[in-house]
């Protein structure tokens, strides 16, 4: 008997949750009817859960939180509002849930801006949505050129990094320093291919050449490259470096493999071309020691990153990866620009960026193109350190050079029109 | 008693996005097509279908490659998904109901996956990883932008589909699957072709979910490769089971619970979505296997 | 003539993961007619295993090796007790649901803890070498995967062959319905052979945490192939199973290798060989026909 109303009441219980999601109905209306004076809300949208969580995720929405809070402390009660709110959601590096995320963020949470964006297709989706509830969106952490090419437009700014910095800084510093031949494994799918477009023309740009490019299945269950790496020793001429694309587990994985097959003591370097810091921390700097990639921004390059670095420790137990660096750096750069307009709102806003010039601890030498709103910024040519140079920890990297902001960035593309 | 749950189904169905965020609202219709198409064949035929997404999937890209190629009205090209997913579950039928039970669940899962793979290759067509972006809404000139008049031009749509598999449950040829489910060697003995019986009702299935899916390729004005995934049709065989299985409406209100949950889930930054649908789903299969619907029905009665 | 030979080594060891799960997922439908969709969870919490051994109380790999497997069986064994034997006069697609909700906890439950970045595990120093074959090379640690999961195969192969559990094992796998009839108590073996199934499959993930990245997904896109090699090997069949197993990590490396300008071969081959044997042969290559369930 018991067990019969137990299950009833469980029974009853559930059906009540639907009812529970009221409000946020009706017809939306032509007039933006959610933004709300008196508070602005930054909205962080990311891999919470999936492969991207740790480069970016929670402590992405933490950077925010830092952001706002020194900015209420510099301008106190000067500051145009002290009602500044955090909203945040998972978007499981699904496009569709991103599209539904974003409209809700902008409709029900009254975000006047979104942060963060992992994963290509998702960010690409994202630009729509904010395009057309005319929001402003600030990517951080995707790498695809389409944000300030065929997907630009008037809202949308791509903050950190995209793959041509990545190709141009590793490719083609690699092959200037004498390794001219490259054997290139990607994965199977949009972003692993246009890196590898970006990449063959940055290399062979520099005098180098692709020996030959191959595309390994993604997602990759088996989790093997071992066919890719005994291939390589083989072929004719011999590569001077492996250029792996893969990301996150893949990475992981293959450059595993590539320790197992002693792929380095046979002449056959390894350059990565997207790792993050948690990566390195993932497969341990040994793993990894002498690879070459090219980091947006790196925590321990001055005492200015460091400084910064130090309080996000605090925060958060870990060293910052790029991706989080970068998402304070925008929400400071977006409140200080709502601070200076007197308003959050996104058409004057926009005018006030648009070909801003801005220099924080995460953007040197940086500009807000007005062309394409591309934000360039100096990159840096980084490499991992054996375990023996480790003397903190996270302190994985030693930056080799710095990548001038006008070189790492493309300039701006055909493709991309801003004034629709 | 049974019209005046009719009743408050359709009142709750006309009023829902007034209440809910509509995109929301949208989606719990779609994925209650899914679930009863799912319904139609476990509850019903007595076959797990664990592969169900590939239908799914299928006719949300071609729908929304018609929509964007042809520019056909939203119903057309729901309707023309809807059929290319049943053409597909034809050869994939015809191999898997050769076995049954777990087998059939399982070869059923495998076929599922080759065709992710096989989209995710096709770029020329799928567009990969990034799938198919900005899929038009029309309807013969009707403003349909805005989700809320949206979920009322699918809400017919969606109300025939419930409508025919209500229909072909209470009908003989519902009867005969009934007894194939129960005893398979039985009807065989009676002379009905069993085989051809379970591939009917796989396509029939696969057509309804494949309505689900050109709809949620029109909600979402986008398709990507989840809607292929096996952890799809996994969410659609859990629904089906919380709703209730072999009672069709569980399928809806199961749908729109999964649905909600989901949304909640999301919002409220708790990341291990799978622990709760999952720790939920184990819950209702251990002691509540009636599901919801059933388990109501049963007080109802007793 | 020395690619060929590492290609089609390579594929063993590919196909020695498949066989060591694909085995325990046999043993443990012959037995308990249930079909574990946990079995990838299990093979994840294995790598995980080794990996909190190694990370947490300092223990290298040759300890995780039988620690591992043998308290992941215990666990196995006690959800056996606690759950699935609840379901088991029921139909069997009722266990497969339970198992489908545990693995998506199990998942969760170690996404949760460990987050979803790769942990990192090192080869185990005495293994790191490699290993010449006079016509080829080949990591030595990978040699020692193929061999280990060979042994395993065997030791299993005369448990089922030579002991009085083996025996009934297979007769219970067989000819469920004459083992039943002949009085033969199944009942008190069931969980014990569930528990070495999850020992498999731990095995099986133990040996690829130095391989592979050690995540919380490793075992969910692993679990379907692992499907389709069972039920072309026919899943009554034990030594189908491991058969087809082998034969698929070969063709797998091979398209790979050979076919790499159609990287989908190498992941579709399996789905579309269990297409052709479902044409030809719906039992399975050495299956035996089953009566319509």
């Amino acid at each position: 008997m018991i067990a019969k109303t137990l299950r009833a009441g469980a029974a009853l219980a559930a059906s009540a949750l639907i009812v529970a999601g009221c409000g946020g109905g009706g017809p939306k209306g032509a007039a933006d009817t959610k933004i709300s004076d008196g508070r602005i809300v930054l909205g962080v949208l990311n891999d919470q859960s999936g492969a991207y969580a740790q480069l970016s995720g929670r402590n992405s929405v933490k950077a925010v939180e830092m952001a706002i809070a020194d900015f209420k402390a510099k301008y106190g009660d000067k500051a145009v509002t002290q009602n500044i709110g955090v909203e945040t959601a998972d978007h499981q590096n699904k496009p569709d849930v991103a599209n539904t995320k974003a409209a809700e963020m902008y409709d029900r949470k009254a975000v006047d801006a979104i942060f963060d964006v992992p994963t290509s297709s998702a960010a690409e989706k994202v630009a729509d949505v904010a395009k057309e509830k005319k929001r402003l969106y600030f990517n951080v952490s995707a790498a695809t050129t389409t944000l300030t090419g065929t997907k630009c437009n008037k809202y949308t700014f791509h903050y950190a990094y995209d793959t041509y910095m990545l190709a141009n800084g590793t490719g083609k510093t690699t092959t200037e320093q004498g390794k001219k031949n490259w054997y290139v494994v990607y994965p199977n799918y949009q972003f692993g291919q246009d890196m590898t477009k970006s990449f063959t023309a940055a290399v062979t740009a520099a005098g180098g050449s692709v020996v030959q490019s191959d595309a390994a299945p993604f997602p990759n269950t088996s989790g093997d490259y071992s066919t890719y790496l005994l291939k390589a020793p083989t072929l004719k001429p011999k590569p001077d470096v492996l250029g792996t694309m893969q990301a996150g587990a893949e990475l992981v994985n293959l450059v595993k493999q590539y320790n197992e097959f002693k792929l380095r003591d046979q002449g056959i370097a390894l350059a990565v071309g997207l790792m993050f810091l948690t990566d390195i921390h993932s497969l341990t700097p040994d793993a990894l020691a002498g690879t070459t990639y090219t980091d947006a921004w790196y925590w321990n390059y001055d005492a200015e990153n460091r400084a910064f670095a130090d309080k996000f420790l605090a925060a958060t137990g870990a060293r910052p990866t790029f991706a989080h660096a970068a998402n304070y750096s925008a929400a400071t750069q977006y409140l200080e620009a709502v601070q200076a307009a007197g308003t959050d709102d996104p058409d004057a806003l926009v005018k006030a960026l648009e070909g801003k010039s801005v220099n924080d601890f995460f953007l040197r030498n940086g500009k807000i193109r007005a062309e394409d709103h591309r934000v360039v910024h100096d990159a840096y040519l980084a490499e991992v350190k054996p375990g023996s140079e480790v003397k903190e920890d996270w302190d994985y990297v030693k930056v080799l050079k710095t990548i001038p902001a006008a070189e790492a960035f493309r300039a701006p593309s055909a493709d991309c029109h801003l004034s629709s | 008693m049974r019209w005046l749950l009719l009743a408050v189904g359709a009142g709750v169905a006309l009023w829902l996005p007034n209440g809910l965020y509509a995109p929301v609202a949208v989606e719990m219709l779609c994925w209650a097509l899914f679930a009863v198409a799912i319904d139609l064949l476990l509850g019903y035929t007595g076959l797990l279908s664990f592969g169900h997404a590939a239908f799914w999937g299928s006719s949300a890209y071609v729908t929304g490659l018609i929509a964007i190629n042809l520019g056909w009205p939203f119903p057309l090209a729901v309707l023309a998904g809807a059929l290319a997913a049943a053409g597909l579950a034809v050869p994939i039928g015809y191999l898997a109901v050769r076995r049954t039970g777990i087998y059939f669940a399982m070869v059923t899962l495998a076929f599922a996956q080759m065709v992710y793979y096989i989209a995710n290759e096709w770029r020329s067509v799928t567009r990969g990883e990034n799938g198919i972006q900005d899929v038009p809404r029309t309807l013969f000139g009707l403003d349909l932008s805005d989700e809320y008049y949206f979920y009322y031009a699918a809400l017919p749509i969606v109300a025939l589909g419930l409508f025919g598999a209500w229909r072909i449950v209470h009908s003989p040829f519902g009867r005969v699957l009934v007894a194939v489910r129960d005893n398979p060697a039985r009807a065989r003995a009676l002379g009905y072709p069993v085989h051809r019986y379970k591939l009917l009702a796989f396509v029939l299935s696969a057509f309804l979910a494949g309505l689900g899916g050109g709809l949620f390729a029109m909600a979402h004005r986008f398709v990507s490769l989840d809607t292929l995934h096996w952890t799809t049709s996994g969410k659609a065989v859990i629904v089906v089971v919380l709703g209730g299985i072999g009672t069709l409406w569980g399928g809806v209100v199961g749908s729109a619970l999964i649905v909600r949950l989901e949304d909640w889930l999301a919002f409220s930054g708790f990341e291990q979505v799978g622990l709760v649908t999952g720790g939920i789903f184990v819950v209702t299969v251990l002691l509540f296997r009636r599901g919801i619907w059933g388990t109501l029905a049963r007080l109802r009665r007793s | 003539m020395t690619g060929f030979l590492q290609n089609t080594f390579n594929g063993l060891v590919g196909g020695a993961f498949y066989a060591l799960l694909a085995l325990g997922l046999a043993v443990i439908f012959g037995m308990l007619r249930v079909v574990n969709f946990a079995h990838g969870a299990f093979y994840m919490l294995g790598a995980f295993g080794a990996y909190v051994l190694l990370a947490e109380a300092g223990l290298p790999f040759g300890y995780a090796l039988f620690a591992v497997p043998l308290a992941l069986a215990g666990i196995g064994m006690a959800l056996e007790r606690a759950l699935i034997h609840r379901l088991t006069r029921l139909d069997p697609l009722y266990n497969f649901l339970l198992t489908f909700g545990l693995a998506l906890i199990l998942q969760d439950l170690v996404k949760w803890r460990y987050g979803v970045q790769s942990t990192p595990y090192a080869t185990p120093p005495g293994l790191a070498g490699t290993v010449d074959f006079g016509l080829f090379t080949f990591p030595a640690y990978r040699v020692f995967v193929l061999g280990f999961a060979m042994v395993a195969c065997l030791i299993v192969w005369l448990v089922l062959a030579r002991t009085r559990i083996g025996v009934v094992v297979r007769a219970a796998t067989e000819r469920p319905d004459l083992t039943r009839a002949l009085g033969i108590d199944v009942g008190r073996w069931i969980t014990p052979v569930f528990g070495a199934g999850i020992a498999l499959a731990a095995v099986a993930g133990v040996l690829a945490a130095p391989m592979r990245a050690v995540n919380p997904l490793m075992g969910a896109d692993l679990i379907i192939v692992v499907f389709a090699v069972v039920v072309i090997g026919g899943l009554g069949s034990i030594f189908g199973s491991v058969a087809a197993a082998f034969a698929i990590g070969l063709v797998q490396a091979w398209g790979e290798a050979y076919a790499s300008q159609w990287p989908i071969i190498s992941q579709i081959t399996v789905f579309v060989v269990m297409a052709a044997v479902l044409l030809w042969r719906p039992a399975g290559l050495f299956g035996r026909e089953e009566n319509p369930a």
